[in-house]
């Protein structure tokens, strides 16, 4: 079966060092999403997978073979590219069929192979026309389509929605995950979009200046981030981040002191009464009037965004602390008004004076 | 150019010579042509240029002779320079400021300017062939166009201008002058990186258009009149068809027009003196080298970039 | 992305509105003047054209650009002027044109091709070095040039005006083909990689076919120049029935003297002929590559 394994891979630019040694385990069938800051070396790593850029250190297999020195044809992968890249001369047939006439493939085969993958995707009448009369969902479904004739054991996906828009995006989202059910090959994603990534993702990979965070499953990278980095860029909108101090020990835990009052939350690591830490709460577990939970504190709003179906809350509580609450519905709340806070222990994720998390 | 850095550890090498190679064969005729077409005979010919050869016998040593003869004993030499320069420093400005003015007139948004820029360019794209300097003997010729527009107009009895001595040259300049056309394009394409709202903000400012000519065009424009300048010069300096042909291959009127490049090929392939020929092929390379890097020099005083 | 592949927009981006705020008097001025020197500069040409149908002896009674009788017997006086005729010197230049634009075209486009898409040691030192031979004069290398076709027992034939087009001499079309190439989305080399194509298939599948506006315009220009060379066969072809059409009109200039103009100009206005319609077809293509460039003619 074919996994991907990444051992120790590193590359470098002169004496710049984009990817710092990442060690991956890719299994077959996979869909596995690299997701991080823009320039952190998503598409680098996915290019030197693919075979287009060297790899400066460590080993990239495949299948079990090594394969640095393959050149990306023969590396049994298709890579579908963020500007699509189409051959704007080429008919979308040619465009489908050029990898496999490269191949030497029976003409009767390619026909079969790029009329089955034009059904799969809905593009046959599409079929003669350039790129430049596509639309830019059409163009990417060629892409997609030029990507599915090969009959690749690993796709690879560099940006590929980011220039579309946001109603084609989403359902472009949902067609990538149904053709993954579908075929059932392992599909290397890369996005700086955290929604993308956490609904496409059998497990997400995330990256930060050359280095993996953190890698999991989309509910354990939301549930348990290792770092403040990965807690504050998984999850949307954003993890608040407050300071606050241990107060004191139990044996399942801390307590500590917040605005409004004392939380016990529970913890194995140990950590020192007086000790600052982090204190992570995501907008979407705070509650709003005493609705259950400890009291944080009462929040002072500075701005209100209504979503509908949603409420996003700003504000400040006494200590002068930022907050946003996340608000199911909608409200009548104002600009100035308060409201008092409170959360869940269970939601409270602890992280030492470095970021990392303590273990809960 | 960005260049990857080929050293990185990774494929081995068999992998990093096919790429190697496949570079290097696409290379390879202009490689072929470099050192066979260019450097090599470059070499031989500045070593040429130390040696008395001609079409009898071997080439003899002679060292800086011929140099030192081009510098100071021959009256040939500094007359093809007078020439030569007077030309460059007329003609390289004249086409200039045709360029400058006509493409300003052409910027400002009028209907017909393609056909305008057509006509404009048109003698640039011709104005090097024999026909066009056939036709500029004839029409400054003693009974030539010129002096018959004038007879004609103020009843003027023009003398042939090609075969006096104290006009030739300028009937040579007027001719470069009149192939402004490519630079004029070059011109156009420059005014129209000039971004609108700079026009916009000094026209709310309340500059007037003269001044927003002086303060805004020009200043930016700099880079490419200064572009402009450095290939019409080096141009200038290689001019050789329309001497030839206007005075038959011979630089007259008594050498008003022999042009450098005339009096290389004279010396070259009439009189086959080739050492000496050579020593002169190198100080043209020589001039216009300096020139263009007192150009490059004088640039920081008036060439406006933006950062 | 497929559009910027084509977008030169150097050329024809909108005019400036800066015009649209001047009086429509000042507009008139300006037509006229522009009118005013469009007539002068092409007078001596359009003056050519209309000599060259003249009779011999109305070119010089009368300014007018309008023949009164309109003959080609100036034409037939030239064509056959020499001891060969014109239409083999025109043979000569189209041969050497079209060979020249062959030759340009291949190799040129195979350095540029190598100097933007393929990595080798050496890369930046050789583009530097072919940057270098564009502003060189080629005097500095004409003589031992002259010398070695000589001794190939290549001069007095086309030999030493076509064979260095094979070898990419000329830098001025790499060095457009570069920019051409330059502006070709590398992502598109990426994907044919992934396809399992080599540098050459890239080449000739990919690369080529989206540049033939910078083939064409490269193609256009080599004849142009090769067309109305004139030092080069000046140079190496001695014998009258190798000439091209630039040497045989010279060779006519000293023939005739001053004797017959008119066929003079008729084959004047032959020789341009070729340039004009190529100008007429091509004008666009000429003047992107004028203005991307910025370089000359
Ligand atoms: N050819 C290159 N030379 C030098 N640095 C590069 C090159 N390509 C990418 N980089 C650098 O590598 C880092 C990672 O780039 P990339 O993988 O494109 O980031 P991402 O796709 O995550 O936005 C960036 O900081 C970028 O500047
Ligand atoms: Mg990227």
């Amino acid at each position: 079966m074919t996994t991907l394994a990444l051992k120790q891979v590193q590359k470098r630019y002169g004496a710049v060092e984009v990817i710092r040694g990442v060690d991956l385990q890719i299994g077959s069938g996979e869909f596995v999403v690299f997701v991080g800051p823009s320039g952190c070396g998503k598409s680098t790593l996915l290019r030197m997978i693919a075979g287009l850029e060297p790899i400066s250190g460590g080993e990239l297999a495949i299948g079990g073979a090594r394969m640095n020195e393959k050149a990306a044809s023969e590396r049994g992968i298709a890579m579908v590219f963020q500007s699509y890249a189409l051959y704007p001369h080429m008919s979308v047939y040619k465009n489908m069929s050029f990898g496999l006439e490269t191949m030497r493939m029976p003409k009767p085969e390619i026909d079969k192979r790029v009329r089955k993958a034009a059904e799969i995707l809905q593009i046959t009448p599409l079929l003669e026309r350039k790129p430049k009369q596509l639309s830019g969902g059409q163009r990417q479904r060629v892409a997609i389509g030029r990507a599915i004739v090969r009959d690749p054991k690993i796709f690879l996906f560099d940006e590929p929605l980011s220039n579309l828009d946001a109603e084609l995006r989403v359902q472009t989202r949902v067609e990538i995950a149904k053709l993954h059910a579908d075929i059932g090959a392992t599909m290397i994603y890369v996005t700086h979009d955290q929604v993308e990534a956490m609904t496409l993702a059998d497990r997400i990979v995330v990256l930060r200046a050359g280095r993996i965070e953190q890698q999991g499953s989309p509910l354990e990278i939301y549930n348990k981030p290792v770092n403040r980095f990965v807690a504050g860029f998984i999850g949307s909108p954003k993890m608040n981040f407050l300071d606050v101090s241990v107060v004191g020990r139990r044996d399942d835990g801390v307590v500590i002191g917040l605005a409004g009052a004392d939380v016990a939350v529970p913890l194995v690591e140990r950590a020192k009464i007086g000790a600052t830490l982090g204190l992570g709460v995501r907008p979407e577990h705070i509650r709003a009037n005493g609705a259950g939970g400890t009291h944080l504190g009462t929040l002072t709003i500075t701005h209100i965004e209504h979503l509908g179906g949603q409420t996003i809350v700003y504000g400040r509580l006494p200590d002068k602390q930022a907050l946003i609450v996340a608000m199911e519905g909608q409200t009548l709340l104002n600009t100035g008004e308060t409201l008092s806070v409170s959360i869940a222990p269970e939601h409270c994720h602890l992280f030492d004076a470095d970021g990392r998390r303590l273990a809960d | 150019m960005s260049i990857t850095d080929a050293s990185n550890a990774g494929p081995p090498l068999s992998v990093r010579l096919r790429s190697q190679l496949g570079g290097y064969g696409f290379l390879l005729p202009w490689l072929l042509g470099f050192v066979v077409l260019t450097l090599g005979p470059a070499v031989s010919s500045f070593y040429l240029s130390l040696t008395d050869f001609g079409l009898m016998g071997p080439a003899n040593w002679v060292g800086a002779e011929n140099y030192v003869r081009i510098a100071s004993d021959d009256p040939r030499f500094w007359t093809a320079m007078r020439v030569t320069f007077t030309f460059v420093l007329l003609s390289v400005p004249l086409k200039l400021m045709f360029a400058l003015a006509i493409a300003v007139a052409l910027n400002k948004g009028l209907r017909g300017l393609t056909v305008f820029r057509a006509i404009f360019y048109l003698p640039s794209l011709v104005g090097g062939s024999v026909a066009i300097a056939v036709l500029w003997r004839q029409v400054f010729a003693g009974d030539g166009v010129l002096n018959q527009v004038l007879a004609a107009l103020f009843g003027y009895e023009g003398p042939s201008w090609i075969s006096n001595p104290s006009t030739s040259l300028y009937t040579l300049v007027l001719l470069a002058a009149w192939q402004f056309g490519s630079s004029m394009i070059i011109f156009l394409a420059g005014l129209r990186q000039i971004p609108q709202d700079m026009y916009e903000a000094a026209s709310i400012d309340g500059a007037s258009r003269s001044r927003q000519f002086f303060k805004i065009t020009l200043p930016l424009l700099t880079p490419v009149i200064f572009f402009n300048a450095v290939i019409l010069t080096i141009d200038a300096f290689k001019a050789f068809t329309s001497a030839f042909v206007v005075s038959d291959g011979s630089g007259g009127p008594i050498d008003t027009t022999l042009f450098y490049t005339l009096y290389l090929y004279q010396e070259a392939f009439t009189n086959f003196r080739f050492g000496y020929a050579s020593a002169l092929a190198w100080v043209l390379v020589v001039i216009i080298a300096i020139f263009t890097a007192l150009s490059f020099m004088s640039a920081k005083y008036w060439v406006h970039y933006d950062d | 992305m497929t559009d910027t592949v084509y977008a030169s927009n150097v050329v024809e981006a909108a005019a400036m509105p800066e015009g649209a705020k001047s009086s429509p008097l000042k507009r008139a001025l300006v037509y006229a003047l522009l009118t005013a020197v469009s007539f002068i500069m092409l007078y001596p040409l359009l003056w050519m054209v209309s000599s060259s149908f003249k009779p011999e002896n109305e070119i010089f009674a009368t300014t007018s650009l309008i023949p009164q009788e309109f003959t080609l017997d100036a034409y037939r006086r030239g064509w056959n002027g020499l001891s060969v005729s014109f239409g083999y010197m025109f043979l000569n230049s189209l041969l050497i044109s079209v060979l020249v634009v062959i030759g340009n075209l291949i190799s040129c486009s195979m350095a540029a091709y190598a100097f933007t898409r393929l990595q080798f040691k050496g890369r930046g030192f050789w583009f530097a070095l072919m940057l270098g031979t564009l502003m060189m004069p080629q005097h500095a290398v004409l003589i031992p040039q002259y010398l070695m076709f000589l001794k190939f027992g290549w001069v007095n034939t086309i030999m030493p005006l076509v064979v260095p087009k094979f070898f990419a001499i000329d830098a001025f079309f790499i060095f457009l083909m570069v920019q051409f190439f330059r502006g070709i989305p590398r992502e598109l080399d990426e994907a044919a990689i992934m396809d399992g194509a080599g540098p050459l298939r890239i080449f000739l599948k990919v690369i080529l076919p989206l540049s033939t506006p910078v083939l064409a315009t490269a193609a256009v220009f080599s004849f142009i120049w090769t067309w109305d060379d004139f030092f080069a066969p000046l140079i190496y072809l001695n014998d009258i029935e190798k000439y091209t059409a630039q040497l045989g009109l010279r060779t006519f200039v000293d023939a005739t003297a001053q004797s017959d103009w008119g066929a003079l100009l008729a084959m004047s206005t032959l020789t341009v002929l070729p340039i004009f319609i190529l100008f007429l077809l091509f004008q666009r293509l000429l003047i992107e590559g004028i203005a991307t460039t910025g370089m000359k003619r």
